[in-house]
């Protein structure tokens, strides 16, 4: 098993709270604890190797998709549940408990966010850190401090060996 | 008595004199006040609370701020640091939301401060070499100063009678800056507020440094013409003498053009720039379209690059957008440099005092690395001279070269892989990857990283084997840096008002479907090319392009397959279709103007005094949306957040994320989108539209979409409405793929909806929607929530109401 929480090194935002770093094996426990997950993909997805990876974590938890950036191009010919929405939007709504969600079924209790650029991710979750109860679990490969579980930094290689066995775990 | 506003006197013996100075702050306020004003809306010279009610709150009832802080703790005071994390209280008092709101707050003034005071330099300099009767000439426009008159209620037509506006501004600067003090302002929605106050006096300082130094220095006049001038690191002779300019402030650069121009040196010393000084020295002088010889070099993120290059002879900087490490890099590079302005001193030793030759000799020596000179006759000698003799020492020394490839080979071998400099890069640049190939001999994946570098040296920092990273890229892009050549128009300052009567009603319409204006900093997430790809995007769909500062340079760097850049295939008017450049940062103060004068020329609004009516007539009506791609500086934070309380909203590029907050509506909760008719005062239901007043996107793919929608208004008509959806819902389709989830919304009746897919999205609505279809008259009979009424009269403010 790779091990994703070594280096956890912050170059983003800073405080005195970050995240917890785990293994893809809890971070697939977690996912499938939640009652109401929303898989949150940033537009680096349109790699193929993660695209692939990211269409196997939705359908075999059965996470709706919130498509941000341009990712959503990736999801169209997909069998997934994916829509579009801009992060920042996302983050904000995230906070409000009236939101009735992408889907309109009401407002989420967790994110699983995968491929953005980690000062951005970083900044959006910040903001449901400090303002909602929202539980954030980070599985890109960047350690993104303002999630609530993160995987450290590692390298491409290791990520995709990460992602696998998160699907293995799911 | 009179009271002295004006002019000197002398006391030759100071003995039993008795002076008494009374009513000097604010007495060029009090004389323009004397005069003979127009009708007058409620606010002008504003305070910090006078826009607070009638109009701040009301944005940002329905803009929320968003809050993501950066820190979760405050270190103002100290009784801190404090953690305020999950909206905890310091011990000062203020919470974790009213924190951020500060932050965001100090950014803001911090960048109104740099125009004000920019502006408050150049005004005290024009006036002094011209004198207070230069004529406010800025091409054919009654409306000439849109931002101060909405301010101040006042419309000056000479240099001497924009001082009142000018101390208005510094005097409220201080009013805002003291809310910074400890916790005593804790409400964030009223720093929001302030900080949107302030938005608004800096779109007037930015008016003011760009009309001064417009009207006296002769710079283009709201000219669609204005020359094309060369751009890009590969338009430098190499074997001339390069003076190399860095900043804003164009007031120094004027005695080096005057200087060359005199001794007959323009074609015998390069004279180029980077950042806004660069864009208005090619103003200069412009107003006749003489052909330029001074060039524009790129945007602030080719400081560093150009330094290294080894290519200036001198560096001068004046203020602004000049990096803190200019002095050490130059050094390494035997560049002296001169420092021009107040503002930026660097530590040097000032030489205002000393003879010319003894300086340049002491520069030229290497005796000292630089200086400060802020007499700007001896300014204009010294660096053109002094550039004239670096020129062959620096040659023989064999630094004006970059690095030999025996020394990047040796450098490219010493990386070990770390990965420290990818997590340090903020572009996230994957440099180990780029190293691991060059290691083999390939310096394509070095090379391929130049366009989205942003040159900070962040990677440098952090690299423990010391390797120059930077430099190692940069050396691997010397062919395609070679090549780098565009071409950009001069800054031609203002729309005119015959502009704006020939277009408004087109944009009030929406057969123009929006003005995209693109300005700011290089600070992009992505590549510097998104910028191109956007303005192409939407020139090539009639909307009209108005950009400034950096942006307008980039979006000039790239050529299509004919070779042609975007200045050279589109028309510099405003105009459908039309590229403008407006100028540099401070010329942002005319986009503003732009919009405002749409609603005072063409809807007929009262401009002076009256803020909330002008903003009100924007939000509801002109279709515009701002682009800051690579929004770096506080100044961008300014500039935007002036944008915003005038009803224009702005999309950043992900890094902005970091000023900490957004102003985003809620698009499920109706309650938000309702405005009232002003024709009876009843509360009349709208679409979400524009649905954010400032926010990110995460790739230029996203933004596209994403302005097209912004520039959608309540007030639209049914063309207007159905033009503007079209262009979204194919950008969306082709960027972000599929249909948009809520067009719907925007749907009030058959004659809204896209003509070319009529038929499909009326099947939709019917079978998605419910809504009911005559099918025989293809009409709409029942669904859409708001109706479109031609007369109706959309507004925010109840007071405008005639049942009010
Ligand atoms: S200089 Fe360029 S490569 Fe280095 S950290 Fe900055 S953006 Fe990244
Ligand atoms: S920090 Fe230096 S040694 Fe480490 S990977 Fe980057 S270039 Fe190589
Ligand atoms: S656009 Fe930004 S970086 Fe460029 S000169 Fe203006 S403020 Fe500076």
């Amino acid at each position: 098993m790779v091990d994703t929480t070594k280096n956890t090194k912050l170059f983003t935002s800073y405080g005195v709270t970050t995240s917890k770093a785990i293994n893809p094996d809890m971070a697939a426990k977690m996912i499938k604890k939640a009652k109401r997950p929303l898989l949150v993909v940033g537009s680096g997805i349109l790699k193929p190797e993660l695209l692939d990876r990211a269409v196997k974590i939705a359908q075999k938890a059965n996470l709706p998709i919130a498509a941000t950036g341009h990712s959503h191009v990736g999801f169209l010919d997909k069998d997934v549940d994916a829509k579009y929405i801009n992060v920042h939007q996302l983050g904000f709504y995230l906070t409000d408990p009236n939101w009735p969600g992408i889907d309109g079924n009401g407002n989420y209790d967790m994110v699983i966010v995968l491929e953005f650029k980690k000062y951005y991710i970083n900044q959006v979750l910040s903001g449901t850190k400090n303002f909602s109860n929202l539980k954030a679990i980070s599985i890109g490969r960047d350690y993104i401090q303002n999630a609530t579980m993160s995987f450290g930094n590692i390298s491409r290689e290791d990520h995709y060996v990460a992602l696998d066995e998160l699907i293995e775990n799911l | 008595m009179s009271k002295l506003t004006t002019g000197s006197f002398s006391i030759e013996d100071l003995k039993d004199v008795q002076i008494t100075i009374n009513n000097i702050v604010g007495a060029a306020k009090e004389a323009a006040e004397a005069e003979e004003l127009g009708p007058m809306g409620p606010s002008p010279f504003p305070g910090l609370a006078t826009y607070r009610d009638d109009w701040n709150l009301k944005l940002l009832d329905r803009y929320e701020p968003v809050i993501t802080p950066m820190c979760d703790q405050c270190c103002y005071c100290t009784y801190g640091p404090c953690d305020l994390s999950n909206n905890k209280r310091g011990a000062c008092g203020i919470d974790m939301a009213g924190h951020n709101g500060r932050e965001f707050f100090l950014r803001v003034i911090t960048g109104t401060a740099c125009h004000a005071a920019h502006g408050r330099h150049l005004l005290d300099h024009l006036l002094e070499t011209f004198g207070e009767d230069v004529p406010l000439d800025l091409g054919q426009s009654d409306v000439l100063t849109p931002n101060i008159t909405i301010t101040t209620g006042q419309s000056p037509k000479t240099l001497g009678e924009i001082k009142p506006a000018m101390e208005h501004a510094e005097e409220q600067l201080t009013q805002l800056l003291a809310t910074i003090h400890a916790g005593q302002e804790s409400a964030e929605i009223d720093y929001d507020s302030k900080a949107l106050f302030s938005g608004s006096l800096d779109h007037v300082g930015m008016e003011i440094s760009d009309i001064v130094q417009i009207a006296a220095l002769d710079f283009p006049k709201a000219d669609p013409e204005a020359p094309l001038i060369e751009m890009g690191i590969g338009t430098i002779d190499k074997e001339k003498p390069f003076l190399c300019v860095i900043g804003h402030n164009v007031a120094g650069v004027t005695y080096m053009m005057d200087y060359m121009e005199e001794n007959e040196l323009t074609d015998k010393v390069e004279l180029g720039g980077l950042c806004c000084t660069a864009i208005d020295l090619t103003r200069y002088k412009e107003a006749d379209r003489r052909p330029p010889y001074t060039k524009v070099v790129g945007s602030m993120s080719k400081e560093l690059k150009i330094i290294r290059s080894g290519m200036p002879d001198v560096i001068v900087v004046d203020e602004q957008c000049v990096r803190g490490d200019i002095v050490p890099e130059a050094q390494k590079l035997n560049i002296p440099v001169i420092a021009s302005n107040a503002k930026i001193m660097y530590g040097l030793p000032n030489r205002d005092n000393q003879d010319v030759d003894a300086t340049i000799e002491e520069l030229k020596s290497g005796a000292i690395p630089g200086c400060v000179i802020l007499d700007y006759e001896k300014l204009g000698e010294i660096s053109v001279r002094l550039a004239q003799e670096m020129h062959p020492i620096r040659e023989a020394a064999g630094v004006r070269e970059i690095p030999s490839d025996e020394q990047m080979k040796e450098w490219v071998d010493k990386c070990a892989d770390c990965g420290a400099c990818y997590l340090a890069c903020p572009i996230e640049l994957d440099i180990p990857e780029a190293m691991k190939f060059a290691k083999e001999g390939d310096y394509s994946y070095l090379e391929e990283l130049h366009d989205a570098c942003i040159g900070c040296r962040r990677c440098e920092q952090v690299c423990k084997k010391e390797i120059p990273i930077l430099s190692v890229i940069e050396k691997a892009s010397q062919k395609i840096i070679a090549e780098e050549k565009g071409w950009m128009r001069a800054g031609r300052g203002q729309v005119s008002d015959a502009e704006i009567r020939s277009e408004g009603l087109n944009l009030v319409m929406g057969t123009t479907p929006g003005i995209i204006a693109i300005i700011g900093c290089p600070n992009y997430s992505d590549c510097a090319k998104g910028v191109y790809y956007i303005a192409e995007e939407f020139l090539k769909r009639n909307y009209i392009v108005v950009g400034t500062g950096c942006g307008s340079m980039d979006m000039g760097m790239y050529k299509d397959e004919n070779g042609e850049t975007l200045y050279e295939r589109f028309p510099g008017g405003f105009v459908s279709g039309g590229l403008v450049n407006i100028g540099s940062c401070v010329s942002n103060a005319h986009i503003t103007g732009a919009a405002q004068k749409v609603a005072g020329i063409f809807g007929g609004r009262t401009m002076e005094g009256n803020l909330a009516e002008i903003a009100d007539y924007v939000l509801n009506r002109v279709g515009a949306c701002g682009l800051a791609w690579g929004a770096f500086s506080q100044k961008a934070s300014s500039i935007g957040t002036g944008c915003n309380i005038y009803g224009i909203p702005a999309v950043l590029g992900a890094h902005s994320s970091k000023y900490r907050r957004a102003l985003i509506a809620k698009d499920y909760d109706e309650s938000k989108w309702k405005v009232y008719d002003a024709r009876n005062g009843e509360e009349m239901p709208i679409p979400p539209a524009p649905e954010f007043l400032l926010t990110t996107a995460e790739t230029w793919q996203e933004a596209t979409p994403m302005m097209a929608k912004a520039c959608i208004r309540p007030s639209d008509n049914n063309l207007g409405r159905s033009i503007k959806l079209t262009h979204w819902m194919e950008l969306h389709d082709k960027y972000i793929g599929g249909l948009p989830e809520d067009w719907w919304k925007f749907i009030r009746s058959e004659a809204d909806i896209p003509l070319a897919k009529r038929a499909a999205l009326m099947k939709k609505l019917e079978e998605e929607q419910g809504w009911e279809i005559d099918w025989k008259r293809k009409k709409i009979i029942s669904g859409p929530k708001i109706k479109f009424d031609v007369s109706a009269q959309p507004t925010n403010l109840k007071r405008l109401c005639k049942e009010a």
